[in-house]
């Protein structure tokens, strides 16, 4: 890289300084468990606006998904609808605030917690928080992965020397700080993601010669479609795959659907609903954070299909060639191509805000998950009273359980992390979860019933039938000698489109054959 | 439209600026609503 290393090296100083200056301003703030849980439930609009978005876009959003979009083209611009409206208008509007009410009615400080009161469960709540934390350092050591790697080409240091930067710093403000620390601090990542990104939309069309200019340059390019995309229903950058071809199912069941409606269900993300003090916070939240995807989703996809324009006009190939077939570099060539130098280094420091932010909000969700849900409330019972200590412990303990995934699980199956993690929350959590906050007649039996079912029947289907998973899983092929068990399109669709379902028509049949909640703890969960 | 002759992706594109001007005048309009709802203490 040309950047000047030791340029580069103050910014990150700085931008570091800054970044322990929050987390000391979090540590200072944190009292008692409420604030170190949730932020005290006293965060502001804009800051929760950022923190949300910052946390849902990580590197891999940027890079992986960029870089899907460099091959398949813009039809991932539906997911990026499906980030604004379901992931932040639905989510805040409809999800939110009643998620809110019933956290501060039942007095709930974690996602597992708020389901397990509201079903009278302490099985709700260990298992959950079991689930997130056995699955959650899978995400956070892809995160981890994107962010030390950056690291290692940026500064020219060690890679295993990066990861244990990387996690060193963020753990230091995620175990002192908690949540405040992790929310001030993704507010200003958030910050700076947004400018990164804003200026990289602007540069792109520019270099294009304009917005018609350039989508026009790149639906003439249809008939440069590889072969083998083509014979998997690609027509071009600039239109959807072949409706019902294996490009089109990976598509939409997996990217758009799984990755859509999956970040509903995302602990990460909800328990940050019960972290503003009223309503009016979530409302004036849905103004930031609605433009901040569109910046953040909408500019990594069109941006990543415009680098085939790009590409083909200075050296006639298209991205994925010029990445050598490996897509998670199409973003990183098209920057340190088209761009200027001085914007190089900018939007590095973007790349790194995206995985700092949502890698401790990981920390952090694990953390509670193990010491609080499962460990506290679980195990003892609810007895001891050492909440933040026992939390604080579990963090150093799944984080140290990320960094050894990042090292010990083969790229293949780190790769699917994000969507592995998304579609496993969506058939856990989500049917209980809408349940919780919209009908009443749902049952402690119910909920139960939805989470086991929609958690192994999504084990399930990626062990044994989904092939992204399946094959370099191999426990298919050890038990059976198959790859998968079923064939044809069966092994392109995604869990979710299974699981999902399959946890809701239990979570409905078996409610209404059971007795359902007393009045009583009905009135104390929706009181207004 | 746009130099996208897909209607289903310049449909997409369309519907992410819509969705997000729409949050936007979402959260102008509700501004200051619902702030009169129990806090915490």
């Amino acid at each position: 890289m040309a950047l000047s290393t030791p340029v580069l090296g103050v910014i990150i100083l700085i931008y570091l300084m800054v970044i322990f200056y929050l987390g000391w301003l979090g540590y200072k703030k944190t009292k008692q468990t409420e604030d170190y849980m949730v932020a005290g439930r006293k965060i502001h609009p804009y800051i929760l606006a950022l923190s949300y978005g910052a946390t849902f876009i990580s590197t891999s959003a940027i890079i992986g998904f960029g870089g899907a979009a460099g091959a398949l083209g813009m039809g991932l611009l539906w997911l990026a609808f499906m980030n604004i409206f379901i992931g932040i208008f639905i989510a805040f509007v409809i999800f939110g605030s009643k998620t809110r009410r019933m956290g501060l009615n039942l007095g709930a400080v974690t996602f597992p917690e708020l389901l397990g009161r509201r079903y009278q469960s302490r099985f709700i709540q260990g298992f959950s928080g079991a689930l997130i934390g056995i699955f959650m350092p899978l995400y956070a050591g892809i995160v981890l992965i994107g962010g030390a790697r950056f690291l290692e080409s940026t500064l020219e240091i060690n890679y295993d020397v990066a990861v244990l930067i990387l996690t060193v710093i963020v753990a230091a403000y995620v175990i002192t700080g908690g949540l405040i620390a992790v929310m001030y601090t993704d507010a200003l990542q958030g910050t700076l993601m947004f400018i990164g990104m804003a200026i990289l939309l602007i540069f792109t069309y520019i270099k294009l010669g304009g917005v018609t200019a350039a989508h026009s340059a790149l639906t003439s390019m249809s008939d440069l479609v590889p072969e083998s995309l083509a014979a998997g229903g690609h027509l071009g950058w600039t239109a959807m795959p072949a409706f019902g071809s294996p490009i089109w199912w990976t598509l939409v069941s997996t990217l758009i659907l799984g990755v859509g409606i999956g970040v509903i269900a995302q602990p990460q993300l909800a328990v940050r609903f019960m972290t503003v003090k009223n309503d009016t916070s979530l409302n004036r939240a849905v103004l930031v954070g609605g433009p901040f995807i569109l910046m953040m989703t909408g500019v990594a996809f069109t941006v990543g299909a415009l680098s085939n324009a790009y590409f083909h006009q200075t050296v006639g190939k298209i991205s994925v060639v010029v990445a050598g077939g490996n897509t998670d570099l199409i973003m990183p060539e098209f920057i340190n191509s088209a761009m200027p130098e001085t914007f190089v280094i900018l939007f590095m420091l973007t790349l790194l805000a995206a995985a700092m932010s949502t890698l401790s909000s990981q920390f952090h969700t694990m953390g509670t998950s193990i010491g609080h849900d499962f460990y506290r409330e679980f195990i003892k019972k609810g007895e001891l009273g050492q909440t933040i200590n026992i939390t604080r412990a579990a963090i150093a303990v799944t984080i140290i359980a990320s960094v050894i995934l990042a090292y010990i699980l083969p790229i293949s199956i780190i790769a699917r992390a994000t969507a592995i993690f998304f579609g496993l929350c969506a058939a856990a959590f989500l049917p209980m979860y809408v349940g919780a906050l919209f009908w009443k007649r749902m049952t402690k039996a119910g909920a139960v019933a939805s989470l086991l079912v929609g958690t192994f029947s999504s084990l399930f289907w990626l062990a044994f039938v989904h092939a992204s998973e399946a094959v370099p899983l191999g426990i298919s092929k050890a038990i059976f000698g198959v790859d998968t068990i079923l064939t044809g399109t069966w092994t392109v669709v995604d869990p979710i489109l299974v699981a999902t379902p399959l946890a809701f028509i239990v979570a409905i049949v078996v409610s209404l054959a059971t007795k359902p909640a007393s009045k009583e703890h009905l009135d104390t969960c929706f009181k207004k | 439209m746009l130099g996208i002759d897909d209607p289903q992706i310049w449909l997409a594109y369309i519907l992410c600026f819509i969705s997000a001007v729409g949050c936007m005048i979402y959260g102008a309009l509700k501004w200051n609503d619902g702030s009169d709802d129990r806090e915490v203490e």
